[in-house]
């Protein structure tokens, strides 16, 4: 399929945060509730739209327990964007966030969007994290903040969305450095946008100008 | 490093040892020297030494050498020769001796010298770090010395790689050097560095790997390429076997697209050098392993559509009908082409449409199956084929029929060739490899498909019925549970000769015999539905308990799968074996003992009373279940019926929506138009006021009548002033002509008069059919005035309760408006047309005025001279006159001509400025 831009993306954050069902969501549209730990890194991939351009995103899940931060890490550099992972209903994930940042800034390209993300905002009863906690967070940090349910399904779109229109805007400013794709970002084959869309109400329009 | 010197201690004396001693004097060089020419001139002695004394110096310099490494940095040329050194003495590749016992020490000696080196992770980062180092002469060795040491110590050298930060990415960098060898080095590097680690061939697929493999392979020529190409292709299959996250990468990465070109294999039979051979090769098993049964079914689908949609299949088939294909690349082919249609409808459906080039075309199927039943065909060949058809078959009923239905006797043509037709041929071959075959072909084109196999029942009863039993047995059997059931079950000869093999007490070789021949009464036993009196169920058992025995019944049907040939073709859909006699089990009938083996012991041991308690309550729990089903059928029933209803309640509530929105765009539509047409009236209106035409329209005839009756005016004038002139010139000329001769210029000027004269009648007339065009306008504007006067009639009706009739009315009202409106345009423009046309001829009118003025100007000035002259004539008059007086003539009235004619002329000149 020809696309006008490839994103890559990683997903981190603590485990059990939700990340691969995040990812599931928003590649299958469906929800799998039984966790299933995640070996490593995982990669699905979807396409999407941005001011009329079609968007290929190539996300790589990442695992969550420690043992794997060494390999997880090797996928920050060649990443365009990054969403944060953490879990509501578990402040512990939230205090984390630190960390995973650190990790995250070190080993990415500077220019790497980081959209911050609390799941599980279905399970309102056993919130543990206020969203003004995780607002606050991401604005001390220059992140973009959503809350999301893998679950319901509830901004999982956007946050993949927003963080793709968060770098197509770096891109139009020249923040990055498209042509090396070590950025996470490639450019597709080219192909022209059509849209000859006429509306009815036209034609009238059209009829009663030639009066006059 | 001592306990190495220990372990490799014991060496003979000699030169070694005068070695050792130079080695340990280079070693103190390196260590002690303060310039850093002396430590590099000692390094890379030790370096032209490490070949020949790789123990010595492997042991007694190592330490010093990574120091090196870690303090000497800034000098690429001793990196480049302690990197070299250490490369030496841990790669055997280049070892002279050629004794197997020497050749294993040097091996134990490269493990044990990596296990010293490694045993510090710090020694492997650094390394790495050394080769972000661009200097040839540090890449180069330190990427061969990391090959080395991933070759000597796989696991632990890819884990310590793995944990270095960027560690990975480093190497695959690496990939992008300009410099060819560095490159080549590098995949060798990557093969050895990826091997059997997932987690590694995810960063490497991660790091654009796909892209810049597939790049290095068109660039290097494809097929056509050296090794470096098969270098590239190995590191692919290294990538992407059994590892279904990087299978998907390169699906979603439209990867499978690019390997379409790779495939492309010209006719000419000169271009197969054994490198290409290769090469197709690796490039074949890639394909495979995006397509491997092994992997998940929804994998192995969207590669199979992928493979179809870019071309890639047809390509393939098209190296099938090929010529000049060497045989191993055939047969490889076939292979492939049977995974990437394997379960697939509609590459199946493409297979089936393939024709061999022949003449008359034949179907690639039947040329195949030609090569399968065919003794002389190779062996492989002929398995692949029967892979393929297999495959074919697979989840396909289609082609199962298609299959069937050239056995069954009334479709069967005499003139060409069919797949059944082969098939039978095959069975009843005098080749054991072509039984087997046929026989295994024949079972796919029925499995899963009870609808095929009683249609070949009915084909194999008419045809064959003496004949059946050895080959049903000698081969591995055609099972289906129902075929046999029925067949067995009404020869009393098929059941006498099982139980008379079962219970022989027969040789080694006949135990697999054995074995089928008790699973095929069970089969009896299970499937039975007790339609026959002689073979019930009961009556088989017992036959079994007296005949055979339980125990020895069980024990024979266990043989089958004791086999070694069973738990081969169990491993994989695939046939495969060493010699032909080592074909034996279909991959899908191993699936059906596994399943029937159980069953059956169940169904023998259970005596005949638990078998009816059994069965009643089997009875009972399909009632049971039928209700169920019933109930279940008509939920769903009405589950559909609501879903539907629901369904059409969103399609209906939109589509009012819709109407709705329709609706309130057409009453504004009409509104517009009646606000037009008001306008339209109104403009009619002023225009029939100011003696019809609309607007600007009137205006514009307003000002050409004025100019029109300015004109009309001044014509007049014209007319009466010419008149006069005319009048004047007459009694002049009457003087004159009694006067002179010289009045013949006066009658020119006359004459000239008189052309001004036809020229103003011509414009006369202009204006005529200037002044009908107008009222011809007037009386359009008039038609128009009528039209838009007619009402519009009222298009909403809000009480009409009725949306859809409501809309349909609205719809009509607003077409007939638009009709309408659309008219009242046309004759719009059609005045318009008319008005320009007008305008026009205005402009020509008043050229032709502008002309005329010209012309008048030019007839006065012609007045002027006329009336010089006439005062020249006057003056000569005078003259005369006083001539005459003074010869004494009398004279009477000239004075008052005078004064008259002086009068005239002052009048006429205000009146011309």
């Amino acid at each position: 399929m020809a696309y006008a831009y490839l994103f890559k993306y990683i997903i981190i954050g603590d485990t059990g945060v939700g990340k691969s069902c995040l990812l599931l969501q928003f590649t299958d549209k469906r929800f799998q509730p039984v966790h299933d730990l995640t070996i490593g890194v995982e990669f699905g991939a979807r396409m999407i739209t941005i001011d009329g351009k079609q968007i290929k995103l190539q996300i790589w899940d990442t695992a969550g327990q420690e043992s794997f931060r060494s390999i997880t890490r090797s996928y920050y550099r060649g990443a365009a964007g990054a969403l944060l992972v953490y879990d509501i209903t578990r402040r512990d994930t939230f205090n984390h966030l630190t960390t995973w940042l650190e990790d995250a800034r070190q080993h990415s390209n500077s220019n790497m969007v980081i959209m911050l993300i609390g799941n599980k905002s279905d399970l309102e009863s056993r919130r543990e994290v206020k969203k003004e906690e995780g607002e606050a967070f991401a604005r001390e940090h220059g992140l973009i903040f959503m809350e999301t349910s893998a679950k319901t399904a509830s901004n999982v779109e956007e946050a993949f969305i927003n963080t793709a229109k968060e770098i197509y805007e770096k891109i139009q400013e020249g923040v990055f450095d498209i042509n090396n794709e070590a950025n996470g970002i490639k450019i597709g084959p080219q192909h022209a946008a059509t849209n000859a869309t006429l509306s009815g109400s036209q034609g009238g329009q059209q009829a009663g100008g030639g009066c006059c | 490093m001592n306990f190495l010197r220990g372990v490799m201690g014991g060496q003979p004396a000699g030169p070694q040892q005068s070695g050792a001693e130079t080695i340990q004097k280079l070693c103190d060089r390196v260590a002690s020297s303060t310039l850093l020419e002396d430590r590099r001139d000692a390094v890379r002695a030790l370096k032209s030494l490490s070949k020949k004394y790789r123990l010595e110096v492997g042991t007694q310099a190592m330490g010093h050498l990574i120091h090196v490494l870690q303090t000497d940095s800034s000098d690429s040329e001793i990196i480049g020769y302690a990197l070299d050194t250490l490369y030496n003495v841990i790669s055997n590749d280049e070892e002279e001796e050629q004794e197997e016992n020497s050749q294993k020490e040097a091996e134990d000696l490269g493990s044990q010298l990596t296990d010293a080196l490694i045993n510090e992770q710090e020694n492997i980062t650094l390394i790495l770090r050394l080769l972000e180092e661009f200097d040839f002469h540090v890449r180069w060795p330190g990427v061969k010395l990391i090959t080395a040491l991933l070759k000597k110590r796989c696991g632990p050298v890819q884990g310590i790689i793995l944990v270095s930060p960027m560690g990975v990415s480093r190497l695959m960098d690496l990939l992008a050097d300009s410099r060819e060898i560095i490159r080549n080095d590098a995949l060798l590097l990557l093969q050895q560095l990826t091997k059997g680690n997932a987690a590694i061939q995810k960063i490497v697929a991660f790091e654009n790997a796909f892209e810049r493999l597939l790049d290095i392979i068109s660039e290097e020529g494809s097929s056509d390429g050296g090794i470096v190409v098969e270098d590239c292709l190995l590191l692919l299959l290294s990538l992407l076997k059994n590892n279904s996250s990087n299978q998907n990468f390169y699906k979603e990465g439209s990867y499978v697209q690019r390997m379409k070109p790779w495939f492309e294999v010209r006719d000419d039979n000169s271009g197969w050098s054994a490198q290409k051979v290769t090469n197709l090769h690796r490039m074949l098993q890639l394909v495979r392993v995006m397509v491997s049964p092994v992997n998940s079914p929804g994998a192995i689908s969207s590669c199979q559509k992928a493979m179809h949609h870019c071309g890639l299949l047809q390509q393939l088939c098209a190296i099938l009908m090929a010529t000049g294909v060497p045989a191993d690349i055939l047969t490889e082919t076939i292979n492939t082409v049977s995974e990437v249609i394997r379960g697939s409808q509609d590459n199946q459906d493409y297979f089936a449409s393939v024709n061999a080039p022949s003449n008359p075309p034949r179907p690639a199927i039947v040329v195949l199956l030609m090569s399968m039943v065919n003794e002389r065909q190779p062996f492989v060949l002929r398995c692949a084929v029967l892979y393929c058809f297999q495959s074919f078959l697979y989840r396909n009923h289609k082609g199962q029929e298609e299959v069937v239905s050239t056995l069954l006797p009334s479709t069967i043509e005499a003139s060409s060739i069919t797949a059944g037709q082969l098939l039978c041929g095959g069975l009843f071959s005098s080749d054991s490899l072509s039984n087997w075959c046929a026989a295994v072909a024949l079972s796919h084109a029925l499995l899963d498909n009870p609808a095929q196999k009683e249609q070949l029942l009915r084909v194999q009863l008419a045809t064959s019925a003496g004949t059946r039993p050895s080959p049903c047995c000698s081969s591995a059997p055609t099972s289906s549970p129902r075929a046999i059931r029925s067949s067995a079950g009404p020869s009393h000869q098929n059941v006498s000769y099982l139980t008379g093999q079962i219970s022989e007490n027969q040789g080694e070789d006949e135990r697999l015999v054995q074995g089928l021949c008790a699973l095929l009464l069970g089969i009896c036993i299970c499937y039975n539905d007790n339609s026959l009196e002689n073979h019930t169920k009961e009556k088989l058992k017992q036959l079994i308990e007296k005949r055979i025995g339980k125990e020895n019944f069980v024990e024979k049907l266990s043989f089958i799968s004791k086999q070694e040939q069973y738990s081969r073709a169990a491993h994989q859909p695939q046939p495969t074996g060493p010699t032909p006699e080592h074909m034996l089990f279909d991959h899908q009938f191993t699936k059906l003992v596994k399943e029937l083996e159980g069953v059956v012991t169940k169904s023998v041991y259970k005596s005949s009373e638990e078998e009816r308690k059994e069965e009643e309550v089997k009875k009972t729990l399909e009632q049971h279940d039928s209700i169920m089903t019933q109930y279940k059928e008509l939920i769903r029933e009405q589950d559909a019926q609501i879903n539907e209803l629901k369904e059409q309640v969103v399609s209906l509530s939109s589509q009012s929506e819709q109407m709705k929105r329709t609706v309130a765009q057409q009453v504004l539509q009409i509104q517009q138009h009646r606000d037009q047409h008001s306008i339209l009236k109104l403009k009619l209106e002023k225009g029939s006021q100011q003696a019809g035409g609309q607007g600007e329209e009137a205006q514009m005839n307003g000002l050409q009548r004025e100019e029109l009756s300015r004109l009309r005016e001044e014509l007049q004038e014209l007319r009466g002033r010419s008149a006069r002139l005319e009048a004047e010139l007459a009694d002049r000329n009457a003087i004159i002509t009694s006067l002179n001769s010289e009045r013949a210029q006066t009658v020119n000027g006359l004459e000239n008069n008189a052309e001004t004269l036809k020229e103003l009648e011509a414009l006369r007339s202009r204006v005529a059919s200037q002044s009908t065009q107008i009222s011809q306008l007037q009386a359009e504007k008039q038609d128009l005035l009528k039209t838009a006067a007619q009402p519009a009639k009222e298009a909403v009706d809000p009480a009409a309760s009725d949306l859809q009739s409501l809309l349909t009315a609205q719809t009509q009202e607003s077409q007939r408006l638009k009709e309408e409106v659309r008219r009242l345009a046309e004759s719009g423009a059609g005045a318009e047309r008319q008005l320009a046309s007008a305008n026009s001829s205005v402009a020509v009118l008043e050229a032709e005025r502008a002309r005329l003025q010209e012309e008048l100007a030019e007839s006065r000035k012609e007045q002027d001279d006329l009336l010089m002259l006439l005062a020249d004539q006057d003056q000569k008059i005078t003259t005369l006159r006083s001539r005459l007086k003074a010869l004494g003539e009398p004279i009477e009235d000239e004075d008052d001509l005078d004064s008259q004619d002086q009068g005239d002329d002052d009048d006429d000149e205000p009146d011309d400025d």
